[in-house]
Formats: C-alpha cells, sequence, structure tokens
C-alpha cells in the first residue's frame, strides 16, 4: 500500500502557516525519491517479465525447434518440392529455418535482445510483434493493443465500475441495517465469489442462450453486424449483457461484504456516536462522519479497479468471444510473442505506478493527517 | 456520490460511442457499374459408423439459379467447440469451420435433431521412439534401439482399446504409416490387412520378443523390473497434454510397466515438447517415447514419399531423423519411391507393399489411429466436405453451401480465429480460417475432388500432357489427354528466365545454345468465355493476369529487381532445378505451354501443379490489384511477406484493412493518373494503357463502396470486414457466370454401403458363392463408379488365406466366389470373410464381413 511510505502527522491539525519554500522543497525531494523508486520498480518489474517469458533464454531453444517443426510440415505438405532430391529437400528446410531465426533475431545472444526489450519497453517504443498482428493488419504492438483495449474497457468499465459503486451502495445501505435478514443473506453469500467470473459465464450461456434463447452465445455484436449506430449499440449492450453479469456476480458479494464490514467499523467510532448524541441526521453522520473518514481506502480500491480495467479478464473473454486485450494476452502467451506480453505487462506497470504515485497526492489532498514528503516530529 | 455517479454514466456512453462504428454507406450489393473497358487480350478399419444421414438438399423443380446458392455468409469467431454445438443447435450458427475429434460431443450430436456432422479423417497418432543406443551418451540402456523392440511395441498396444475407450468412437486403428482413407491404402487394402493381422493386440507375444531382446542387450529381470547394469530401466515418455494423447500416454507407459520397465510419464505441450523429441540429440536420452500426431489437410494421392520422410534419416534434418538407421532394402526401396523409380502402378503397388512389411520391422513409428473429426452443421444446410481437411480444408464449400437446397438465405459460419492475420494473395494469411474464407473470393483454373483428391477442370476445357516414355505417369478423367513421347524439346522461343532490369522473360533460346528438354509438357487450353469473366470490381479477366503472376514468379526472389526479398528464394531455388519454361501460345482463348522435369502419379496432378491461374499461395491476386502492392512494396512502404516487413520494419501489405489501404489508396490514384502498367515492357503485350486506366477506376470505386482492394473472381465477393469484432461476410457475386449445381455433387461423400449375404457353412472342397451388394442410400451403386470389390478370407487360425476380386453383376451386385481348390485349402472351423470396397468418388474404402464355418 502506498499508504506505508507516508508520514502520518499523529493526532494534531496540520500546522499554520508553513514556509513555502521549504514545502516546495520537501515535495520537490519526494517527488524525485519516490520517482525514482517507482522507475526503479519498474525496470526490475519489466526485465523480470522479459526473463519470465522468455523462461531465461530457454524459449530461444523451443522457438527455433518450432521453427524447424513448422517448417519441415510445410515442406512436406508442398507437392511441388516433393521431387528434389533428398539432400536438397533438407538444404531447402534449413535454409526457411535460417530465414525465420534470422528474423526473430534468434541467432543473436538472449542477453543483447533482453536488453533491447527491456530499453524498448521503458521508452515505450513497443515495437513489432513477432507473430500476431493488430486487427486491422499491424505488427504493432502499439496498434495491437490500442485496439483491443477500448472492447476491453467497455466490458471491465462496465462491469467493474458498476460492481464497485453497486456494492459501496449496498455495504452502506446494509451498515445501516446490520444483523436484518438481507444482512444476513448477502454475508452467506460472500463465499460464491469464490467461483470465477467465467465460470457464472459459462452458467448463464446455459441458461440465457442455449436454453432460453433469449440472450446471445458471445461475440461483441451481432453477425452480420446492424448497420446503423444505434442498432449496433442496441446489438453491442444486448451481447455485454452476460459477460457483464458474469463479472457482476463474481464480485459483488465479497464486495459488499468488504465495504460493510469497512462501514461498521467506522460506524462504532466515538465521533459517530457522538454525532449520533448531538442529534445529527443519519444522512449527515453517513456523508460527514463515516464516508469521509473513508475515503482514502474508498478512493485506492477505485483507483486500483480502473487500473484493473485495463488488464481485461484472460478466461472470461475467451469465454465470452469478446475480442479484448485479456483474449489476447491469451493468445500472446499460448503462441509466445514476447513483445505483445512484455508491451501489455509495461502498460499496466506504468499505469500502476502513476496510480500509486498520484494516490500519494491525493491522499495528503483529502486527508489532513497525511503529509506529503515526512516531516520531522515536533 | 452522484457525481461520481454521473461521470460513470458518461464514460460508458462515451465507450459505446467509441466501440460503435462510423455510419457507412450501405453498400449495393451488387458489384459497382463497371467503366467501359475495351476487352483485354486398416485393420481393417473397423466398418466406422456412416456420417449421420442428413436430410439431403431437395432438388428444386426451378433451374438451379447462376452463382452460389446462398446471397451472403457470414462468417464469425467461435473457438469453443461445446458451445458452437450448441449454437447450431439453437440456429445461432448454421456450419462451424472446426473439425471437432471430442467424443462427447460426438455422443451428443447423434442424439441431436438439430444439428447433423460429416466426417474428416485427415489426422494421425502415433508413438515415436528414439532410435539411439543401444545406450545413451550417458550409459543408460535404450530398448527401442532395437528395431525388433520397437516391433514388438505393435503388439502391445490395443489400438481397439485406443479408438473406442480413449477416443471414444472418434478414431480408427492404424498399423501403418499409410492414412487409410487415402488412395494408396485402398490400392494396398489386402497387405494392410495382413499387417493388421500379423500386428494384432497380443501382450504374450509382445512380452516373449521383447523379453528375449533385453536379455540379448545384457539386462535382466530382477522382482519383475528390467535391470541394467543394477539400475532400472527408466522410460522417458513425452506425454502431449493438449488432447486425447494424454491418456494414450498413461496407457502406453501402463503397458510397458506390465512388462517390467518403469516409466517416466513427462507431460508436455507441444511447445515444451519440441526441443525434447525433434530437434534434442537422441542420444542424450531425454526421451524414449513421444506421443507423436500428424495432420494432413488434403486428400493426398501419392504418399509415397512417407517412407522416407517418417523412417529415414532423409527425411528431415533433425536430430531425431539423424539418428534413423534403416536396413538396406528399407532404405532403398523407400528411396526409390521417393524418386518415382517404377516403371509401371503395378510395380509401385508391388513396392509399396514391400515397404509397408518393411516400414512394419523398422517401426521406428508404431501408428496407432487414425482420428475422426466431426463437421458440424445445421441438418438443413449442405457443403462440400474435404476427407482430410474436413469444412476448412474443401475448395468447393462456397460453391456447393446451400440451405435446403433452395436458393437464397443468409449462412452463419462459425470458426475458431479469423482473420489471424493480413491478407495478402503472396505471404498473407495462412491460417486455415482465413484460407477458408477467401477461397471463396477466387476462381481456380482446376479444383480438387474433396474425397479422392483428384483434380477436375473448373476455368480450364482442357489439358494435354505429354511425358517423356517410361516415366509412371497414368490418367483418370477425361478432361486430360496423356501421351508419351521418347524426347520432349523444349521450343526456343520459350520463356525460361527473367531479367529484372529490362523487365523482360529470357527465352530458351537466348538462354541455351543446346536443346533443353524436359520430363513433361503440358498445354492447358482455358475457358474459350474466360475473358468475358466479370471480377469484383467489374472488370473482366484478361492474359495479364496470368502473365504477372509470372513475373512475380521470378522477380520477386531476384535480388536485382526492386522488390526483392530474400523468403521466396529458396523455394524458388527448387523451383528452378526443374522448370523448363512457359509458352503462351493463345492469348484468347488463352493457351499455355508450360515445360518441366517435375511429374506426378496423376496427369491430373501434373496439369494443377502447372498451371498459372492468378490464384496464388495465399488468395486470388489481379494484376491491378496487385500491381498496387508492388509499387508500395517497391518504395518499402508496404511489403508481401512477414519476414520482409520485419526486417525493414514497415507494415506487411493488407488489402482489406489497417494502415495499408491509405498506401494502396495513394498508389490508385497515382496509378489511375498515370495508367500506370507495372513491367511495362513485358504487360505492355497484354494490356493497353485505355484499359489500366478503365481497370483502375472500377477499382476506384470498388474500394470506394467496400473499403477494402480484395478483389477476386469467385462466386462470393468480400464485403465487409469488422477487424475489431472479427466478422466477415461474404456476399453472393451476382456475375460469377456458373450455376449454382455445377458442384453439387460434391456436397455430400458417395461413401458405399456394404452388405456381405452367403452360406454359414461351407463343405470344404466345394464352391462357395458370397454375395456383395453395394449402395449408396439405398440406391445401388454404379459398377462404373466402383474402382474395385476385393475379398479377403481369414481361416480359422487368424491368417489371411486368401485374396481376390469380386466380380460385378449389376449395379451394386458383385459376386465373391471362392472355387472347390480354394475352399479346399481352408482348415475346418471359423473362418470370415471380409470384403474391401474402393469406390472412384471417395477415397475412403469401405469394409465388411462376415464369418462362415467351414466343414469336412
Amino acid at each position: 500500500m502506498a499508504s506505508g511510505v507516508l508520514t502520518e502527522k499523529a493526532l494534531s491539525r496540520p500546522k499554520i502557516g508553513i514556509r513555502i519554500p521549504d514545502t516546495l522543497a520537501r515535495i520537490g525531494k519526494y517527488v524525485l525519491y519516490r520517482s525514482v523508486a517507482l522507475f526503479v520498480t519498474v525496470v526490475i518489474g519489466v526485465y523480470l517479465t522479459v526473463l519470465i517469458v522468455n523462461m531465461g533464454g530457454y524459449l530461444d531453444t523451443i522457438r527455433i525447434a518450432q521453427i524447424r517443426e513448422q517448417v519441415g510440415a510445410g515442406v512436406l505438405g508442398d507437392p511441388t518440392l516433393q521431387t528434389l532430391p533428398p539432400s536438397e529437400l533438407r538444404k531447402h528446410i534449413d535454409e526457411l529455418v535460417v530465414l525465420e531465426v534470422q528474423r526473430l533475431r534468434l541467432d543473436q545472444p538472449f542477453f543483447v535482445r533482453s536488453v533491447d526489450y527491456l530499453v524498448d519497453a521503458l521508452t515505450l517504443n513497443l515495437g513489432r510483434a513477432e507473430i500476431m498482428t493488430s486487427n486491422s493488419g499491424s505488427k504493432q504492438v502499439r496498434l495491437i493493443l490500442l485496439e483491443r483495449i477500448p472492447a476491453t474497457l467497455l466490458l471491465s468499465a462496465s462491469a467493474n465500475l458498476s460492481l464497485f459503486f453497486g456494492a459501496i451502495f449496498v455495504a452502506l445501505f446494509l451498515s445501516r441495517r446490520y444483523g436484518s435478514w438481507l444482512d444476513r443473506i448477502v454475508i452467506a453469500m460472500a463465499p460464491s465469489s469464490t467461483v470465477p467470473a467465467w465460470f457464472y459465464g459459462i452458467f448463464l450461456i446455459l441458461i440465457f442462450a442455449s436454453l432460453l434463447h433469449i440472450l446471445p452465445f458471445g461475440g461483441m455484436v451481432a453477425a452480420p453486424p446492424p448497420e446503423s449506430t444505434f442498432d449496433y449499440t442496441l446489438s453491442l449492450l444486448k451481447h455485454m449483457i452476460l459477460p457483464v453479469s458474469a463479472i457482476i456476480l463474481h464480485g459483488i458479494f465479497v464486495s459488499i461484504y468488504q465495504w460493510r464490514t469497512f462501514f461498521l467499523i467506522y460506524s462504532s467510532e466515538d465521533y459517530v456516536d457522538m454525532a449520533k448524541a448531538k442529534g445529527l441526521t443519519a444522512r449527515t453522520i453517513e456523508r460527514r462522519y463515516i464516508l469521509r473518514p473513508t475515503l482514502p481506502p474508498i478512493v485506492t480500491s477505485f483507483a486500483f479497479t480502473l487500473i484493473y480495467l485495463w488488464q481485461g479478464a484472460i478466461i472470461l473473454e475467451t469465454v465470452f468471444a469478446w475480442p479484448g486485450v485479456g483474449r489476447l494476452l491469451y493468445q500472446a502467451i499460448s503462441i509466445f510473442d514476447v513483445p505483445v506480453i512484455v508491451g501489455n505487462v509495461v502498460l499496466i506497470a506504468y499505469l500502476l505506478v502513476t496510480t500509486v504515485f498520484l494516490l500519494d497526492i491525493i491522499y495528503a489532498l483529502l486527508d489532513p493527517r497525511v503529509k506529503v514528503g515526512g516531516e520531522r516530529r515536533a | 456520490m452522484k457525481k461520481v455517479t454521473f461521470v460513470f454514466v458518461l464514460l460508458i456512453i462515451a465507450l459505446l460511442i467509441a466501440c460503435a462504428p462510423t455510419p457507412t454507406p450501405v453498400p449495393p450489393t451488387k458489384a459497382p457499374e463497371p467503366t467501359k473497358a475495351p476487352v483485354a487480350p486398416t485393420s481393417a478399419p473397423q466398418p466406422t459408423a456412416a456420417p449421420k444421414p442428413t436430410e439431403a438438399p431437395k432438388p428444386t423443380t426451378a433451374p438451379a439459379p447462376k452463382g452460389a446458392w446462398v446471397d451472403e455468409v457470414v462468417f464469425f469467431e467461435e473457438p469453443d467447440s461445446n458451445k458452437a454445438v450448441s449454437m447450431i443447435e439453437a440456429g445461432d450458427m448454421h456450419l462451424f469451420g472446426f473439425g471437432i475429434s471430442d467424443g462427447k460431443i460426438y455422443a451428443k450430436l447423434k442424439d441431436s435433431k438439430n444439428a447433423a456432422y460429416d466426417f474428416s479423417y485427415g489426422s494421425t497418432s502415433e508413438l515415436t521412439f528414439n532410435p539411439a543406443g543401444p545406450t545413451f551418451k550417458d550409459g543408460r540402456l535404450n530398448p527401442f534401439s532395437v528395431p525388433a523392440i520397437r516391433e514388438a511395441m505393435n503388439m502391445l498396444v490395443d489400438r481397439n482399446y485406443i479408438a473406442k475407450e480413449i477416443y471414444l468412437g472418434m478414431a480408427m486403428p492404424m498399423y501403418t504409416v499409410i492414412n487409410p482413407v487415402f488412395p494408396d491404402y485402398a490400392k494396398t487394402a489386402d497387405v494392410g490387412r495382413a499387417i493388421e493381422i500379423k500386428y494384432a493386440y497380443d501382450v504374450k507375444k509382445a512380452k516373449e520378443v521383447i523379453d528375449a531382446e533385453m536379455k540379448k542387450l545384457g539386462a535382466e529381470l530382477v522382482s519383475n523390473v528390467w535391470n541394467y547394469k543394477g539400475a532400472p530401466v527408466n522410460i522417458i515418455l513425452i506425454i502431449r497434454t493438449e488432447d486425447e494423447r494424454r491418456l494414450i500416454g498413461d496407457y502406453v507407459a501402463k503397458q510397458l510397466e506390465d512388462i517390467g520397465f518403469k516409466a517416466d510419464r513427462q507431460y508436455k505441450t507441444a511447445a515444451e515438447a519440441t526441443p525434447l523429441w525433434m530437434t534434442g540429440d537422441p542420444a542424450e536420452g531425454k526421451m524414449h517415447v513421444y506421443t507423436g500426431g500428424w495432420i494432413s489437410t488434403v486428400v493426398s494421392r501419392d504418399l509415397a514419399n512417407n517412407f522416407t520422410y517418417y523412417y529415414t534419416a532423409r527425411g528431415r534434418s533433425d536430430a531425431l531423423w539423424q539418428g534413423y538407421k534403416v536396413s538396406p532394402e528399407f532404405d532403398k526401396i523407400s528411396e526409390r519411391l521417393t524418386r518415382r523409380d517404377y516403371k509401371d502402378v503395378a510395380e509401385r503397388t508391388q513396392m509399396f507393399a514391400e515397404a509397408m512389411n518393411l516400414s512394419m520391422k523398422d517401426s521406428a513409428r508404431v501408428w496407432l489411429v487414425n482420428r475422426q473429426s466431426l463437421n458440424v452443421h445445421r441438418p438443413e444446410v449442405k457443403a462440400a466436405v474435404d476427407l482430410a481437411g474436413g469444412t476448412s480444408g474443401s475448395w468447393l464449400w462456397p460453391n456447393t453451401i446451400n440451405i435446403g437446397g433452395k436458393p437464397g438465405g443468409t449462412v452463419r459460419f462459425g470458426a475458431p480465429s479469423i482473420l489471424s492475420t493480413v491478407w495478402n494473395p503472396i505471404g498473407g494469411s495462412n491460417w486455415i480460417y482465413d484460407s477458408m474464407i477467401f477461397r471463396a473470393t477466387g476462381g481456380l483454373a482446376t479444383v480438387s475432388d474433396p474425397y479422392t483428391g483428384l483434380y477436375w477442370p473448373y476455368r480450364m476445357d482442357k489439358a494435354d500432357v505429354t511425358v517423356k516414355q517410361g516415366l509412371p505417369v497414368g490418367k483418370s478423367l477425361d478432361w486430360v489427354t496423356l501421351n508419351f513421347a521418347p524426347t520432349i524439346e523444349v521450343p526456343k522461343d520459350v520463356w525460361i528466365d527473367w531479367n529484372p532490369e529490362k523487365q523482360q522473360f529470357i527465352t530458351v533460346g537466348e538462354k541455351y545454345t543446346q536443346t533443353l528438354t524436359a520430363n513433361t509438357k503440358t498445354v492447358m487450353t482455358y475457358n474459350k468465355d474466360l475473358f468475358k469473366n466479370k471480377t469484383h470490381d467489374g472488370n473482366t479477366l484478361s492474359a495479364a493476369d496470368f502473365v504477372l503472376g509470372m513475373i512475380l514468379t521470378f522477380d520477386r526472389p531476384n535480388d536485382k529487381s526492386a522488390i526483392f526479398d530474400e523468403a521466396p528464394v529458396p523455394a524458388f531455388k527448387s523451383f528452378l532445378t526443374n522448370f523448363r519454361g512457359w509458352k503462351i501460345v493463345s492469348k484468347d482463348p488463352l493457351v499455355i505451354e508450360a515445360y518441366s522435369d517435375t511429374f506426378y502419379p496423376d496427369a491430373e496432378e501434373i496439369v494443377r501443379n502447372r498451371d498459372v491461374y492468378p490464384y496464388y499461395a495465399q488468395g486470388i491476386g489481379l494484376w491491378h490489384t496487385m500491381s498496387l502492392g508492388v509499387q508500395a512494396e517497391a518504395a518499402k512502404e508496404l511489403v508481401f511477406t512477414s519476414a520482409k516487413a520485419t526486417k525493414l520494419k514497415v507494415e506487411q501489405t493488407n488489402y482489406i484493412g489497417g494502415p495499408s489501404l491509405k498506401v494502396l489508396e495513394k498508389y490508385l490514384a497515382s496509378s489511375t493518373d498515370k495508367s500506370y502498367i507495372p513491367y511495362a515492357p513485358t504487360m505492355g503485350q497484354f494490356v493497353t494503357a485505355a484499359e489500366a486506366k478503365a481497370r483502375y477506376e472500377n477499382l476506384g470505386k470498388f474500394y470506394k463502396d467496400r473499403g477494402h482492394f480484395w478483389v477476386g473472381d469467385g462466386p462470393f465477393y468480400l464485403h465487409q470486414v469488422r477487424s475489431t469484432e472479427k466478422i466477415i461476410t461474404l456476399r453472393k457475386f451476382a456475375d460469377f457466370p456458373d450455376p449454382a449445381d455445377r458442384w453439387l455433387r460434391f456436397a455430400e461423400p458417395q461413401i458405399p454401403a456394404v452388405a456381405v449375404s452367403g452360406p454359414s457353412r461351407v463343405t470344404v472342397g466345394q464352391v462357395a458363392d458370397f454375395s456383395v451388394k453395394v449402395t449408396f442410400k439405398n440406391q445401388p451403386y454404379a459398377t462404373k463408379d466402383l474402382d474395385f470389390v476385393k475379398f479377403l478370407i481369414i481361416d480359422a487360425t487368424g491368417n489371411l488365406a486368401l485374396t481376390a476380386n469380386a466380380k460385378a453383376t449389376k449395379d451394386g451386385e458383385w459376386a465373391a466366389s471362392l472355387t472347390a481348390d480354394q475352399t479346399n485349402k481352408l482348415a475346418a472351423g471359423s473362418n470370415r470373410i471380409e470384403v474391401i470396397v474402393v469406390s472412384k468418388l471417395v477415397a475412403k474404402p469401405t469394409f465388411e464381413s462376415m464369418s462362415f464355418v467351414t466343414i469336412k
């Protein structure tokens, strides 16, 4: 958690009349240290990804073997080559293998390539995919990712933002009705979130597509796609119902349970009891004395939800044939397309460190007890 | 919180709008009006369940429409086979392009009223052995270095168990390297059957052989475990995990454990396994046994190279192959078969039989099963399914696909993945599902019969093939004439090479001072009205479309060319070793002569390989669309092949979308302005500036309407590509000249149904007459459509006692008679007559048998 590196100023309110140059210097120093620390984290994270994805260089052996296998099979299936003498045929295969090995730079040491991967990644030059292409046919990783992101964001944002806000609203509601039958039902259902979203997806498909035939089995829109924007949007919404429902079903109960417990803890603070004693309305108490102090964790959770949106859901997108980043990553991992995998990781890594960095600032704005950059205790 | 909710709602709306398509004008169904242009110059494979009868398309009383049967075919992705079947049953999908091998789905489909299926048979499973040894580098024993132990493994595995229990009936036992549904198996079915009897499952016999050989190797059985130099003999099995081969690996491991080996099961994916079994040094002993699998996507009519490929070091240069040591006898015969060194079909058959037996003695591979795949579709939808490649491998699906035998309708076609990469005719997508789609957009000169692999004329009227005397070439169909000549001289004016600087062909006379000869001469006469055929952009085909393909064959691999590419160089070198020239005899009607040293057993296949119809490796390419790509490549803005794109760090040419379109559009504009003719010194003889301008103008209109440059002359045109949603829509091409029913006979494989009847008791020394009924859909199978009906007698000892031909008595009825002499040789007891029926219409032989008792 980002808060671990923040300096808390015990119980006292912030001092008034801080010297501006000191504050700026302190913030500047903090920003610098924090940036360097986060950058080093990104470098380590990305290089580890490069190493893991390449199996520490063993992937080269696998790739060369795969190339030999594929080239050999291709030559076997080409009747025009079958009349060549075996020595010529083998020479032909070897030449094709060399071309492909050179194309993928497998003739260069892995270490050199691993540094190239790292430098390209850090400079956001995501480079070219080795095997995959974007939907429109480009090999640029940037385009490959950019094409898939809207679909993932649409699905993920609809589901996860609904889930996030829905869970908070219901949790607040339940925290006021602690012990009610509804509260008990929701708590009892919380373990159901251990079932992955794609599993709910399969059930939903079975019920609503296969059995009742009222919703589509998958895909993003009907095939053929409607021509008008309005019909297209309707079709898109219809195709979103099941995957969004699957994500919400997967997460809703445990999210409500977590927030509800969280709110209950804050509801039992002394200052809340004091507010009640003062005769403030329930709404005012909720807004000023419960929600406000809980804002930093809510914002943190929200920020990480926003990052999560970009990743896509690997299996769920595959189950629903949804053309998003998750499915792309699944395909890239299956065929060892390293630049695509690294590109995806870099994207998330940068989003993550930026979010963590911004959260530090936002915390200071939201919570008067938190101060960026640390301060010597009086 | 309300504000946040508001922002969230706004975000969703924004995303919805972002994902929605930009409204585009609805293109007309009909192709754009053209600008008027001047006309340019087994064990016995167990009788498998016949495909579930599906309701055949009822013939319509009205004449068949012109062009395709259906109005529209929409392709979309569905990676999950189970879900695809559910979608078909629910009516959300009409066909699924993937061959399903899941036995559970098969069981489900048998009872389904809303889904039907056709079988295809292109996949095989086997055990690959490591032949290194007898010991590895580290001193461990490798029992499989001994051919006799490998041979005995044939009897240690129960192929029927694998077919029925592991594949749940979705496979048939397979003993030899010859796929039991391909024509070569049918020709040698009796030999194959004898092998199947000899190597039938017999653990006791296998153990005896293995025990004896292990002792010879110096191993000893200690507490029922084989030990070598004091350590147990540990067999490493590399077991593939992606399919039923995982269960096969476990089964084989258990069989080995039962006879005293320790089994080390190593479960690996394809990527993990390949360096261990194929490219790793066999002497290092990282594997003893690998659960292999092979796929054939077309019906191959000549499997003679299989022996070399699968058993000898000449097959491949990979490390495992280099470990193969075969007997001199097998080495010689496999090499001769590969070189087609036989004088006639009879000698070839005899050599084949010998090689089959020798391959069993060697058994570097133990073949297990031929897997069946289900090509699932709605009962009312029919399309030609390739016997090996299934729906996705069929070349005739676009011409045969129909709904209930009536014109019209939209077919929704699912496939595991589409739009896998760019589409361009030279180096674009070679993924089978993309190929399946763009195949519908192009015409062909000849087309492969989905059930026999023979080539039929499509845009060719006839072909005259002359072959050098003594070469074993035959022909099956009437559209080809076959002649033999003592020598075939190549005329001096034949094009033999290319000058990329002058952009002209070099003739034989210019290149050679001596007389050049060839093994084959093929004269191809294309359709009389070929150049009246419209293309999707409203142009008409011309000889220039053919000539550009010839030029590119030479220009791309030439390092002096502006579009030089290393990728085609190896294939081009191979091509040159046998190429002896082209000559355009007549521009319209188009007649082309081709000379080559390459020959095939079927004259039809020779024609197919000489044909220069502008259907490139990855799709149709007309000269004016190819011209845009060639110009872009010369300017290094786009390139056709992936390898060159990576090297130059530029985009690969894509005719259907992406950044390529803007570049191609730029070249279209400049080409239209300049009436550009690529390779003008040569192409200028076949196209005029006015014709070029008209072509580009029509292409411009097409691009404006469709938003892509993929233009062909097939029964469907590419109407719409939705790359993000992975949806492709093809629509019926109104100007396609052929009637829809031209290929309808291929919509369903005419696999014969066979019934054998006869006496249940036969007296030794007396004549016995058996009757064989051959039908299709309860109608007699025409005698002219059957290649042969053979019968085998398996005697009471389980040995093959007799092989003979049955005689036709009338259509659908054959007599299998045993003479008194023949029955006299049978011992008393239970015998079996097995009938093999081979049709000319379907390569897959049909087997049927009945038992009878011989009495004295």
